[in-house]
């Protein structure tokens, strides 16, 4: 738990491999093939970019945290791999799981309130009672098996960037491409620290070439890692050692002494600790594939999706 | 499947049998029940960590908010707290959770049940004729109840309401520390621990730091109330027996004058030579108006006399039972330190003379055993239980109910069987 990921129910009972979660999907597929079938969705990467941009939305007009927003997105994830998400009502299930994350994450939210401001900033909830939000908690907490409490990576993020020295650009690029990796599978994949880690690499190859306003969430610098994305996958891919790998990129980071000296230290630092290289690079992969996927993104087409399949059945 | 996705997964009534009632609290009740006898659907023999079938259940249910509330009206965070941590938590000195399951707006947290707690085994030796708890299970409860408490605070949790009717004793003499409710972690919390709650522990457990008005405080709090359950251990008594003073209406915490002056009655007030923060401490202000009210703070006993006549008021007299020595004494005194700072760690308590001995391996007592009735002959009764559902809620005794919460009005369950 708090003191060691590796005891926590979150590194034992929700952490999956790929095949496991894709085996998960298939599952949820074969069991409902009508509900698929009339419904198909879009990448799930999109859905997922869909509901953070909105779940911004509502924390922004709450004045809420990262941390509880973090949360909520991962109580999501957990629940949608045994829930199929066109039989809910998602606007539902995001309001509950802010409910619930602000209260696992000592910022309680009254209930009212959560209902209120749901309602103001979604005309789609479709909700009036807050005894809704009551029972859909219920469900939500047994879904997950009570396991409420998660392991985010910012805590390592935090550790790391001061190890290593990262600019603030650096830091806070790092940090937004944290807030991305939850649109991505690798919460349920990969513990925090390599997702941190990932997050730090990427933003010491990437390094931010004029300063962006940090947001709650990073999509603004969707644009920026575009460029050097193609050069990443290709070195990742090329081999599987780390080494050849960082030495890819390195090629790409050419040219810029200072930033030479920084990939170096994080190389040296990267071959001293016993991080599991394989996933980083794992990770650095799904990544860049986001911001691939994220190019075709398009807010409308998720939200008439979602509405389709709740005209059909409202999710109660 | 079901249609809707959010129906229970599981039914209580599938499941157990509900033998006898325990007892209540405002939070709800709790049951003593057994594995259905007559299943009606395929059964998992549930079992402990180390493999162990768990026999018998104490199923802890928080009622709705309101009885006979139609409605949803979202879980208490102290529920939802004790029930993650619950989850999340695993050690042999705490109470095990078997499952949890939300049925029809009622939560029903279902634990492994033990035999007894340390109240009842207070009560039991109170009892005349009056009889000393054995050193050796004394020695055993505190080793226990440190180890237990350590892991919590390596996990960054603060348990926050540890008094003898929390500590569970299973009929093998293991102790189990219970009730997470009023428990959270600290590590880095996006509000002071202060702002969430208001009022921790119960009043005679609750360490001077918090009497203080403390806003920002530590695990150390926990070890407070574990120097006050050792001395309760030793003389079967609250050794800090004072009077709530009561939150007015306007929710502003009063300063707690008469449990400041029974500890001072004990040690003597705070003085900010031994306690060099003592002085930043909100309620300093009010520190001097405690000997006005209790001219008895300025004779304090002193914690070595307290001990010597607690030891010799004790009837330690058979030859097999010979009291604790002076390293218990020592330990008593580390535990309530005034300056939280140094009151000792659950880790550096572990590493205790009175655990460990003067050689590291008990001084030829060996180390403290994980069975507190190793070699006892007595056998203690076992809890109460009664078959018929009636509840006697007593109410307001400090010893066993937990003060009142800002942030949610759950209540402990009053023991019914409290001396006073």
């Amino acid at each position: 738990m708090a003191a060691n990921f590796y005891d926590s129910s979150q590194a034992k009972f929700w952490t999956f491999t790929k095949p496991e979660l894709a085996n998960i999907r298939q599952e949820q597929e074969k069991t409902n093939p009508q509900l698929f079938a009339k419904h198909p969705m879009p990448d799930h990467r999109h859905i997922n970019i869909f509901l953070q941009g909105n779940l911004c939305k509502l924390a922004k007009r709450m004045a809420l945290r990262q941390q509880p927003l973090a949360t909520a997105q991962i109580y999501m994830k957990r629940f949608y791999t045994q829930v199929p998400f066109q039989r809910t009502n998602p606007y539902l299930i995001m309001t509950t799981a802010v409910y619930l994350a602000c209260k696992m994450e000592e910022s309680p939210q009254h209930i009212r309130l959560m209902l209120g401001e749901a309602a103001r900033q979604w005309a789609e909830l479709g909700v009036t009672e807050s005894g809704k939000i009551g029972e859909c908690e219920f469900a939500m907490i047994s879904t997950l098996r009570s396991r409420l409490i998660l392991h985010h990576p910012y805590r390592s993020l935090g550790e790391f960037s001061s190890t290593l020295g990262l600019s603030p650009e650096e830091q806070s690029l790092a940090h937004n491409i944290v807030n991305d990796s939850y649109n991505t599978d690798l919460p349920l994949l990969h513990p925090p620290h390599v997702i941190a880690i990932t997050a730090i690499f990427l933003a010491v190859v990437l390094r931010p070439a004029n300063s962006q306003p940090a947001g709650l969430t990073a999509h603004s610098t969707a644009h920026t890692p575009v460029g050097g994305a193609g050069a990443i996958q290709g070195a990742a891919m090329s081999g599987p050692a780390a080494q050849s790998a960082l030495a890819g990129i390195g090629i790409w980071g050419q040219g810029r002494q200072v930033g030479q000296q920084r990939l170096a230290k994080l190389v040296d630092w990267l071959a001293d600790s016993r991080v599991d290289m394989n996933a980083v690079i794992d990770a650095t992969q799904e990544m860049v594939s986001l911001y691939d996927v994220w190019e075709s993104y398009n807010e409308r087409s998720c939200k008439e999706a979602i509405s389709r399949f709740m005209k059909d059945s409202p999710g109660k | 499947m079901n249609s809707t996705p959010y129906a229970p997964h599981r039914h209580i009534n599938d499941h157990y049998d509900i033998v006898g009632f325990i007892s209540s609290g405002t939070y709800g009740r709790v049951y003593k029940a057994i594995s259905k006898r007559n299943p009606t659907v395929p059964q998992t023999k549930p079992t402990h960590p180390d493999g162990r079938p768990v026999e018998a259940f104490a199923i802890k249910k928080f009622k709705p908010d309101k009885e006979g509330e139609l409605q949803y009206t979202g879980i208490s965070q102290s529920a939802i707290r004790e029930m993650a941590l619950c989850t999340e938590l695993s050690h042999p000195a705490l109470i095990h959770l078997v499952e949890i399951i939300l049925e029809s707006k009622c939560i029903f947290m279902v634990f492994e049940y033990a035999e007894h707690d340390l109240l009842q085994i207070i009560h039991h030796h109170s009892l005349l004729p009056r009889t000393p708890i054995p050193s050796s299970t004394l020695r055993s409860c505190m080793f226990q109840l440190l180890s237990g408490l350590l892991y919590l605070h390596q996990n960054w949790v603060i348990h926050r309401d540890l008094k003898p009717a929390n500590i569970m004793v299973t009929s093998k003499g293991s102790i189990k520390i219970g009730d997470l409710g009023l428990a959270r972690l600290f590590y880095k919390p996006l509000l002071p621990l202060f702002s969430g709650d208001k009022v921790v522990v119960t009043i005679w457990y609750r360490a001077p730091e918090l009497l203080l008005g403390s806003r920002h405080y530590t695990p150390a709090i926990d070890l407070w109330a574990v120097g006050c359950i050792f001395a309760e251990l030793l003389s079967l008594r609250p050794i800090f027996k004072g009077e709530e003073a009561k939150q007015d209406s306007k929710k502003a915490v009063p300063f707690q004058r008469n449990q400041m002056g029974k500890i001072g009655e004990v040690l003597g007030l705070p003085r900010k030579q031994d306690w060099p923060l003592l002085v930043a401490m909100p309620e300093y202000p009010n520190l001097q108006s405690v000997s006005m009210h209790n001219p008895a703070v300025s004779r304090p006993v002193g914690l070595d006399k307290w001990y010597r006549n607690t030891l010799s008021n004790q009837n330690y007299s058979q030859p097999s039972n010979p009291p604790p020595d002076d390293s218990a004494l020592d330990l008593l005194r580390k535990l309530l330190e005034y300056d939280p700072l140094k009151r000792l760690s659950a880790e550096k308590a572990l590493e205790h003379p009175y655990f460990i001995g003067e050689d590291g391996r008990g001084d030829g007592k060996g180390l403290p055993s994980w069975n507190c009735f190793e070699g006892l002959e007595t056998k203690y009764p076992a809890r109460k239980v009664s078959s018929e559902g009636n509840e006697h809620a007593t109410g307001s005794l400090p010893g066993t109910k937990r003060s009142g919460l800002p942030d949610d009005s759950l209540l402990r369950p009053t023991q019914k069987r409290r001396e006073v």
